[in-house]
């Protein structure tokens, strides 16, 4: 049932970037926070922006605790991709729900460490959270969790994920809500993240400019004449400039190519197109509203934020929140009921419509009107993981957290995902955490490469220096086992033995059982990170490199 | 909720024996127990429905009164009639209004003596102008009637477990065996029976046994006390099994999509096995769910037939009521409604003792077992676990 | 357009359903008597007249002459014919609504509150009494929508803790308290409690000067009869256009009897509705569960959307479309409170019929009239709720 047409497998030229058609820059300064870490060593070194310190996850179960995450770290710097490696069942997807917190809370619990953020700490405040009582005779142990604290927790959060820390998941098929169409969905987004440019861009655009005819016009003609796409597109944004709303520019390039092609005039359709600009007094003073609950919540997750840095909040001042946003919504009024509010509603959610269809055209959608229109369950899984990527780089967070965006998809589809991200990555300069246990797929996307077994982080290197040299016999081990073409006589090799349990994992070092080198040492003491060359870290007995430090 | 599909790694960290594969059924139901003991709501309900068997177990080592108690009033002292009034009082001050004041009983009855838990003995009292007479106790030993509330309370549990068990069960295997065989057959067998499962399904419950009851009482051979409660059991009978057709339905066909079932007939196994190894266990875990919440309602919709004046035991039989929980709430609540009217108000006596405390003993059963089912709810689904 | 073929579609599988049915009672009505099946159809020409002989027209001291009444209704009903001819009969008088006559004579001499005497067709009874019993179920069915949907999602967000366990607590309570017991405590309470204000003997004799000032069409002597609540049939409200009281009274302006009608079905509908809510609120709260677990709400978490408008906006409303359809499927069981509750609270209504005529001796007419209208009743509602499924869901309403 997917409608989509195929899409093409380049971005062409004529696509518009996902940059060019926001209004603002994309790439934030980092200012905030990051003078904390001495860090900028050399010249080319950017500034760290997610910095994950010891992190520990366990999942107390029925039989036992699971042990998922013991001590992990590794350090995301601005704009670079980094990948994450290891087998099934090796921690990585838990290493990227830990960072945001998505940890389902029974049975799951984040037990320590810290994961820095521009500065705040994310898992502030961890130890207050849970108690833990272990009991006789089994190895479970009882957890009696603070609801409240948790939930204060979790409301915190609300300042980092999205904006800050994006997400892309596995399944594309079931990521997104089956009963809201696409464009409402990158809406909310749009919304949640962008509210305030939206509402100040509707406020004070122009729908009266009177040059606007003379843009009507030309548009008219460049569609009529055939002219190639691009010139249509420059003619589409020079009506968006004249009336000041860049949403515009693409609604009059679809309007004006539907009526086109249906043979009918243009112009009265974009006139009616014009209107949804012009505000009732009604729409206009929900937007006012609006942006002011928008300006209310940044306030608040400024101060979540400060919360998350320091460990203390002005009460006063997030009771002053709090109280200003009561009032703002009970100034409403009249907008509480359902039928007016929909009514104020409407021309911003056309506004956001228009903007969603801008958005999947930056991710190379052909038809990106009828998308944004249809229900989930009416596209395809590539198309729904583009779709996802869009609404996660929407919100123009630092760092992209991509949890295996292409193991359930097929090589083609998996081949324009990466394609695409590749593309947007360097128009957008997000930073990406790419979990996959694919190393064909890492060597195509990422630059450095966190290599994960049980656990533990046992590598980490740039793509080049791993590949070349693996140091860690697991990483030997799993480069080995890559099949060649070129050595066909060759048999395959694979590392002996079996992912350990995560419930009684080994002692010391966890691949010991594993590793052909194993010596007395690796089965008492868990190995310490090791420099052994310039960004290539490794944890295991082996080598007597210097010690990282954190 | 697979039964079949532990992983190694847990079985070296969950072994009873040493070298002894742990039985997957009972590391289960260990598992399941666990879960249920966290529910502190249905482990208070697993501990009243005990007390409640318990109690019920007690009551069968109870005699049958073998000697018919005949209570007459006024002459003999005892009780005294208050002149001019329709008011007994007993010797121990209880009151009952009603113009046939009781009886005692008369010298050398073979009456075994209670302990009194609850009150000295309350006789039920006789309302005027009830509609339904509840009886001058007169005893047929025949009919296990019962001397005064405490008995009937203990009989009552006796038989509103008997009634109801009988009931589900029944209609429980009935119900599993047609989904069964529907959800394992498919095709024009299951379209036949789901219609045949709708159509029971559509018609309210109620009145479903009502209507059954009340063609089948007048046809001969449904006069014995006997054959009026298997009357009552059939009823019940027919109306229940959908429910449980459509349970094991639904879940035979979830678990008929299982990649273990697959596994097994690409092993080879015979349609045979896997119905009976792989299929049938896994499906019936919902059917005790609802055999358990079934049995604590079966009671209160019995009550509810007696209440509406479908007389269950009909009086021409034996004494007035018949002991069983529900039918002894229904019959004394009726008179409650009447009593709105005709008494001005703090000039009536309302026994509150004879509707309150087997009314609560139906509301303790009923409650307690759904908190247990609700427990077992919780904890047999695992998406729900956590 | 895909919405429609979908609900001509499931009306259709309806129809058997409902042919089923009527062979379900075609099945239990020719287990009973001759003699009583005629009675359900045809009034008693005279007393003691039951049965194939009668008395002579010409002789009344000899009583075997072939009965008018009998063989008439035996050719009526077809009660000769083979059984596939009966059951085709019996369709056919089920379709044309030829229900039988009402035979409640004993109950309606003493009554003046029904409009129908004996003899009447049944359909006609029912049909006079049906717009109470569906003003009733309109108020139960609201009050435990906005009963249990709040509190199954609040239930399940906030698992295991407090609020949790005192809703499920409160629901189990409704479960496990018969309709009976609990409407005529209520019922004493209330009246308890009310009379032992000034002016008021009981709730069903008034004498307050106030009252009786409101309600001047009343005779001020008269005590409702029957100590149950007024029926609006014998107290000159009007009954038209619509038959349904409170909308007929606000439509011929009078507003305080239509909002003391209203007043008065709050008791009977929390009674219902009590009941209902358990089974309501489980499954609200078990299928929240079940939806907060799945992918996209973790999504919508992670996109930065606060907790509240997750679990709202995202998990509420795809749960919803479960609770829809367990509304269905609970109707039943919704429906079969309606006897106990009419007949506790004395309110006019099909299932008061229905507890009247199973008091001895049975008037099967009714009987298996109120059952068949209450069938249909639970078949309309499943269509309804197929309906607004279809509504709710885009996977089904596009395809």
């Amino acid at each position: 049932m997917a409608a989509a047409a195929p899409t093409p497998t380049t971005i062409s030229p004529e696509t518009p970037s996902l940059a060019a058609l926001l209004p603002e820059t994309l790439a934030k300064p980092l200012s905030e926070g990051t003078a904390a870490q001495p860090e900028a060593a050399g010249p080319k070194k950017q500034p760290v922006v997610l910095d994950v310190r010891d992190l520990k996850t366990y999942f107390y179960t029925y039989d036992g605790v699971v042990k998922a995450l013991d001590g992990v770290s590794f350090k995301i710097r601005r704009g670079e991709t980094v990948g994450m490696v290891g087998e099934t069942g090796c921690g990585k997807s838990v290493t990227a729900f830990s960072v945001t917190r998505l940890i389902a809370d029974p049975p799951g619990r984040i037990v320590g460490g810290a994961v820095l953020y521009r500065g705040a700490n994310v898992l502030r405040g961890l130890e207050h959270e849970a108690k833990f009582k272990p009991m006789k005779g089994s190895n479970r142990v009882k957890v009696r969790r603070s609801f409240r604290r948790i939930k204060a927790s979790q409301e915190r959060m609300v300042a980092v994920r999205g904006g800050g820390i994006g997400m892309i998941f596995q399944e594309p098929t079931s990521a997104m809500n089956p009963i809201f169409s696409v464009s409402n969905q990158l809406s909310e987004t749009l919304l949640l993240h962008r509210g305030d440019e939206i509402m100040d861009t509707l406020l004070q655009a122009t729908p009266n400019a009177p040059e606007r005819r003379a843009a009507f016009e030309e548009l008219a003609d460049a569609v009529r004449s055939g002219q190639p796409t691009d010139n249509v597109r420059a003619a589409a944004k020079k009506v968006g400039d004249v009336l000041h709303c860049p949403s515009m520019a693409t609604q009059s390039f679809y309007t004006a190519r539907e009526a086109i092609a249906a043979g009918r005039d243009p112009l009265p359709l974009l006139e009616r197109a014009v209107r949804r600009l012009r505000l009732s007094r009604l729409a206009r003073s929900y937007l006012l509203q609006q942006r002011r609950l928008i300006a209310l919540q940044k306030e608040l997750n400024a101060s979540y934020m400060q919360e998350m840095r320091d460990g203390t909040f002005d009460h006063s001042q997030r009771r002053s929140i709090r109280r200003r946003r009561v009032a703002t919504r009970y100034r409403g009024g009249w907008l509480s009921i359902r039928g007016i509010r929909g009514r104020a509603r409407k021309p911003l959610n056309e506004e956001t419509f228009w903007r969603s269809v801008t958005l999947l055209e930056g991710i190379a959608i052909a038809n990106p009107v009828q998308v944004a229109r249809s229900y989930p369950h009416e596209l395809s899984g590539g198309m729904i993981q583009r779709v996802m990527i869009a609404m996660a780089l929407s919100a123009n967070p630092d760092i992209l957290l991509a949890d295996e965006p292409t193991t359930a998809l097929d090589v083609t589809i998996q081949a324009q995902i990466l394609e695409l991200m590749r593309d947007l990555k360097e128009r957008v300069g997000t930073a990406t955490l790419f979990i996959t246990h694919d190393l064909a797929v890492i060597a195509e996307v990422a630059e450095r490469v966190c290599v994960m077994y049980a656990g533990h982080v046992v590598e980490t290197a740039a793509v080049r220096d791993l590949f070349r040299q693996p140091l860690h016999p697991y990483s030997q081990g799993l480069l080995a086992s890559i099949p060649r073409v070129d050595q066909p006589e060759k048999q395959l090799s694979s590392i002996k033995g079996s992912v350990p349990n995560l419930i009684t994992p080994p002692p010391g070092c966890r691949f010991h059982p594993r590793c052909a080198y194993a010596m007395p040492i690796c089965r008492e003491q868990r190995p310490p990170t090791t420099v052994e060359g310039t960004d290539h870290t490794v944890a295991c007995f082996l080598y007597k490199g210097p010690v990282a430090v954190e | 909720m697979e039964s079949t599909g532990t992983t190694p790694a847990e079985e070296s960290t969950t072994t009873k024996g040493r070298g002894r594969r742990p039985n997957p059924h009972v590391a289960q139901f260990l598992r399941t127990f666990y879960y249920l003991r966290r529910n502190g709501l249905a482990m208070f309900g697993l501990a009243v429905i005990l007390i409640l068997v318990g109690i019920a177990l007690y009551a069968l080592t109870l005699p049958i009164p073998t000697q018919s108690l005949a209570f007459y009033c006024g002459t003999n002292n005892q009780p005294s009639c208050v002149p001019g009034t329709q008011i007994c009082t007993y010797p121990q001050g209880v009151v009952a209004p009603g113009p046939n004041c009781y009886q005692t009983p008369v010298s050398g009855g073979g009456v075994s003596s209670y302990p009194s838990i609850i009150a000295p003995t309350f006789d039920l009292a006789h309302f005027s102008g009830g509609p339904l007479p509840l009886g001058s106790l007169t005893v047929d030993p025949s009919h296990n009637a019962f001397f005064n509330l405490y008995d009937g309370l203990l009989r009552g549990s006796d038989w509103s477990l008997i009634i109801s068990i009988s009931i589900v069960l029944s209609g429980a295997a009935i119900g599993a065996i047609v989904g069964a065989v529907a959800g394992t057959f498919g095709g024009l067998i299951d379209e036949v029976l789901m219609r045949l499962v709708d159509i029971f399904l559509s018609i309210p419950a109620i009145l479903f046994v009502i209507v059954i009851i009340a063609v089948l009482q007048v046809l001969p051979g449904f006069t014995s006390f006997d054959a009026r409660i298997g009357l009552l059991v059939i009823g019940f009978v027919l109306v229940w099994w959908p429910f449980y057709a459509r349970i094991v339905r639904g879940q035979v066909l979830v678990v008929r999509e299982q990649k273990y079932v697959e596994a097994a007939r690409a092993c080879g196994a015979g349609k045979g096995r896997i119905i009976m190894r792989h299929i049938l266990p896994n499906s019936v875990y919902p059917v005790f769910i609802q055999v358990s919440l079934d049995v604590g309602t079966i009671p209160l919709f019995v009550g509810t037939l007696v209440f509406l004046g479908f007389a269950v035991i009909p009086t021409t039989i034996g004494s007035g009521i018949f002991p069983e929980w529900g039918s002894i709430t229904a019959t004394s609540v009726i008179p409650l409604i009447s009593l709105l009217t005709t008494c001005q108000f703090g000039q009536c006596i309302v026994p509150w003792w004879q509707f309150f405390f087997p009314g609560f003993a139906l509301f303790m059963f009923a409650i307690s077992v759904n908190f247990l089912s609700d427990g077992l709810r919780d904890a047999l689904d695992p998406r729900l676990r956590r | 357009m895909q919405m429609w073929v979908y609900i001509v579609r499931r009306a259709l599988l309806l129809i058997p359903i409902i042919i089923g049915v009527m062979t379900i009672t075609f099945i239990l009505i020719t287990a009973l008597p001759t003699g009583i099946r005629c009675v359900s159809y045809f009034p008693i020409p005279r007393s003691g007249d039951i049965g194939p002989t009668g008395p002579c027209p010409g002789n009344p001291s000899q009583s075997n002459c072939p009965n008018p009444w009998w063989t008439h209704c035996v050719s009526v009903l077809g009660l000769n014919t083979p059984v596939p001819v009966q059951w085709a009969t019996y369709m056919e008088h089920s379709l044309t609504f030829n229900w039988g006559t009402v035979n409640l004579n004993s109950y309606l001499s003493q009554h003046s509150q029904y409009s129908f005497m004996a003899g009447e067709p049944v359909t006609t009874a029912l049909a006079q009494v049906l717009p109470y019993t569906l003003e009733l179920a309109t108020i139960s069915l609201l009050l435990i929508l906005v009963v249990s949907i709040p509190l199954g999602n609040l239930s399940a967000a906030n698992r295991n803790r407090p609020i949790d366990q005192a809703s499920r607590v409160m629901s189990f309570s409704g479960y496990a308290l018969a309709p009976f017991l609990l409407g005529s405590l209520l019922l004493m309470a209330f009246v308890i409690l009310i009379g032992a204000s000034n002016g008021w003997h009981s709730l069903t004799c008034p004498a307050s000067p106030t009252y009786l000032e409101f309600y001047k069409s009343w005779p001020a002597q008269q005590c409702f009869p029957g100590g149950n609540y007024p029926s609006w049939i014998s107290n000159g409200v009007a009954t038209t256009p619509t038959g349904f009281p409170t909308v007929d009274a606000a439509y011929h302006g009078q507003w305080v009897i239509a909002a003391d009608t209203l007043i008065r079905l709050i008791l009977p509908a929390f009674v219902i509705a009590y009941g209902s809510i358990a089974g309501l609120l489980r499954y609200v709260r078990n299928s929240m569960l079940e939806v907060m677990n799945l992918d996209f709400v973790r999504t919508a978490r992670a996109k930065g959307v606060p907790e509240s408008v997750v679990i709202n906006r995202h998990a509420g409303r795809n749960s919803l479309n479960v609770t829809i359809t367990v509304l269905g499927l609970t109707f039943a069981t919704f429906i079969s409170g309606f006897p106990v509750t009419e007949d506790v609270f004395g309110l006019t209504g099909v299932g008061r019929l229905l507890a009247l005529s199973i008091d001895i001796p049975f008037d099967y007419g009714v009987i298996f009239g109120s059952v068949l209208l209450f069938t249909y009743l639970v078949v309309a509602a499943n269509i309804i709720v197929d309906v607004l499924y279809a509504y709710l869901d885009p996977r089904v309403r596009l395809g």
